[in-house]
């Protein structure tokens, strides 16, 4: 390619990345603006793409109102405890499938646990809520929740730690037994450490999921248990929407996902396998 | 510290790999087991590391039997093709490791690191991860964390072959002088027969199923059992010629399949071979070829020169008589041009004959 050809592609690339960024910002723009409007300008028939009133106090409201903290603990609750018993039983699964059942069975086990994840959630659903409403804890409990993720999120778990797993060298096993690590404490001196950064990234979209699911919570809870998604919609009024405040609230919901994704950025990325093989 | 005793151990997976094997090598032996690549090297050493489960058969240290006990109560340290250092911890908790396993006071750890790291000269690299080290040093890591143990039984898997040719010397002759091997039982795996040959007390050529022959380095480089022996000891590789014996009017005679290499057999394989008819192969070494010029005493083959590689050390002339071409170990000062006649003096008297069916040596 010559010269002029390079910075011509470069040129078009980089106009091309900009639309993309416009595109894929703007809404987060319109919800940072429409948050900080008072209700008025919002329902203004030509909008304003800069607040003529700043309403800081929108953020305010949400902090004063019970049922939008009560509403965010209730998510972090459902999310944590989902995310650690998914990563919990997916990485047992996964190293259970990754070294100890193999062949025929191992590979068909594998896929339908993964198969669990391919029919559509609304299939399901009617089936869900009165299999729930049968049960002792009933529908609206954090328990309900809890172990409906699990539905979702264990197979992913399982089958992305599998794929982990079976990436780590066996052979560094192999050496751990032979320094007399008992196979148990091999896993979690050699094996664990291994993966810890595929853990992060399970751990990551489990939580993600269960942070952000809105089907089934809204079917399932609502007066006992409510997560913020199942929270948002209660700021229709009969006459109009408090877009301001769904777009504050929606704001602050998604601040730990975003915090989190930047400080765990590393590890998610990072191979810890380098080097174990001679170079 | 311990013997190792295999008894008729069989291991196989899709086709069997050790055949019925036995091996028994003494407390402070050096064992070196020489093969080509894919014959089952590595998975003798995983069987009796306790790896891999044995489908028949017993493995004995000292005087347990240690069949069924699992790798990690064998006291048995390994080290693998790929070194198998653990990418997470520092090369100082590498070498640990075995210690820690068995929950060693950490004073003791300490000095018993430091005393290898400086026996292995890496005492400067305690602090590094092992992807910031050489592979030499990578190698020694690899080893240190198999000394610190103090195991009943030593198995190093192919532990320099992939190394440079420098280090590779440098950690060979460190072999020679661990003392730390010398007490108790080594098996050393490797495909070079020049490792094997120097570092092995005794040698254990493998072919399929098990050990071809097992002896000292002269035994198994002087007296092969088999052609396959022969052929996988030894650089340049030993000639093999398909020949006829014949026995006439008392001399016996023996000739090449196409007819135009022929020589009278002597020395003392002369009256061992004096009943037998027929086909053998004969093997001669290249150093047991020597190009002459003028008249020589002995048996000579007029040849002509096909090829020469001058290999520093060595010269290896590449000649062609009567249909049969042959490998010649020369100096490197010589000189050959491609189709210049020379004469090759036969030292018949350290020729091989093998049963060219089974390949056995005729005179073993």
């Amino acid at each position: 390619m010559t010269h002029t050809n390079y910075r011509l592609v470069k040129t078009l690339l980089l106009l091309f990345l900009g639309i993309w960024l416009v595109f894929t910002l703007f809404p987060l723009y319109f919800m940072i603006v429409t948050s900080l409007k008072p209700v008025e300008e919002i329902n203004r028939m030509i909008p304003t793409f800069w607040p003529q009133t700043m309403k800081v106090n929108n953020y305010a409201g949400i902090f004063a109102d019970p049922g939008s903290l009560k509403s965010l603990v209730d998510s972090v609750i459902v999310s944590v405890t989902n995310t650690a018993l998914s990563l919990f039983l997916g990485t047992l699964a996964g190293y259970a499938l990754a070294r100890w059942i193999r062949g025929v069975i191992g590979e068909n086990l594998a896929f339908w646990i993964l198969s669990n994840r391919m029919f559509p959630p609304v299939a399901v659903i009617i089936p869900m809520f009165f299999l729930f409403d049968s049960m002792p804890w009933g529908t609206d409990s954090y328990f309900s929740l809890i172990v409906l993720y699990l539905v979702f999120n264990l197979p992913l778990a399982t089958w992305l730690m599998m794929v982990f797993f079976r990436d780590a060298p066996r052979e560094l096993e192999e050496a751990a037994y032979l320094d007399g690590y008992t196979p148990f404490r091999a896993f979690f001196k050699v094996t664990l450490p291994l993966v810890f950064p595929g853990m992060i990234s399970v751990a990551m979209l489990c939580w993600i999921f269960a942070w952000n699911e809105y089907l089934f919570a809204n079917l399932l809870t609502g007066t006992t248990v409510k997560t913020f998604p199942v929270h948002i919609p209660t700021f229709t009024l009969g006459s109009q929407t408090l877009w301001n405040l769904v777009m504050a609230f929606s704001l602050v919901a998604m601040l730990p996902p975003v915090i989190l994704f930047i400080i765990l950025r590393r590890y998610m990325v990072r191979g810890l396998s380098l080097g174990v093989v001679k170079g | 510290m311990a013997r190792l005793e295999l008894d008729q151990v069989c291991k196989g997976f899709d086709r069997p790999i050790l055949d019925r094997l036995s091996l028994t090598v003494e407390e402070g032996e050096f064992f070196v087991i020489v093969g080509p690549s894919g014959i089952g090297k590595t998975t003798l050493l995983r069987c009796i590391a306790g790896l891999e489960v044995l489908d028949a058969g017993r493995i004995i240290f000292g005087n347990k039997d240690v069949t069924r006990v699992p790798p990690y109560r064998r006291n048995a340290a390994m080290t693998f093709e790929s070194y198998a250092l653990y990418p997470h911890m520092t090369v100082f908790e590498n070498i640990a490791s075995p210690l820690r396993a068995r929950k060693v006071d950490r004073a003791t750890i300490e000095k018993s690191v430091m005393d290898v790291a400086r026996l292995l000269r890496i005492e400067q690299l305690l602090d590094r991860r092992p992807h910031e080290v050489s592979g030499g040093q990578k190698q020694r890591t690899a080893l240190g964390r198999t000394l610190v143990a103090k195991p009943d039984v030593f198995l190093l898997d192919e532990p320099i072959s992939h190394l440079d040719a420098k280090i590779r010397h440098e950690l060979r002759r460190q072999f020679h002088t661990l003392q730390e091997l010398r007490r108790v039982a080594t098996v050393y795996v490797t495909h070079d027969y020049a490792e094997a040959l120097s570092l092995g007390d005794r040698i254990g050529v493998m072919g399929d199923g098990g050990l071809v022959q097992v002896g000292s380095a002269r035994d198994v480089f002087e007296r092969p059992s088999t052609v396959f022996v022969a052929r996988h000891l030894g650089q340049p590789t030993i000639n093999e010629i398909p020949c006829r014996l014949s026995n006439a009017g008392g001399q016996l005679t023996a000739q090449s399949a196409a007819g135009g290499f022929s020589f009278a057999v002597g020395g003392p394989q002369r009256a061992l071979l004096e009943n037998t008819q027929g086909d053998v192969l004969i093997g001669i070494r290249p150093q047991h070829l020597r190009v002459v010029n003028g008249s020589s005493t002995g048996q000579v083959a007029e040849a002509l020169v096909e090829a020469f590689e001058a290999l520093g050390a060595t010269g290896v002339l590449i000649a062609e008589t009567g249909g049969v071409a042959l490998t010649v170990l020369t100096s490197p000062e010589d000189d050959f041009e491609p189709g210049q006649p020379v004469r090759l003096a036969l030292d018949v008297d350290q020729f091989l004959y093998f049963d060219p069916a089974h390949g056995r040596n005729l005179q073993g």
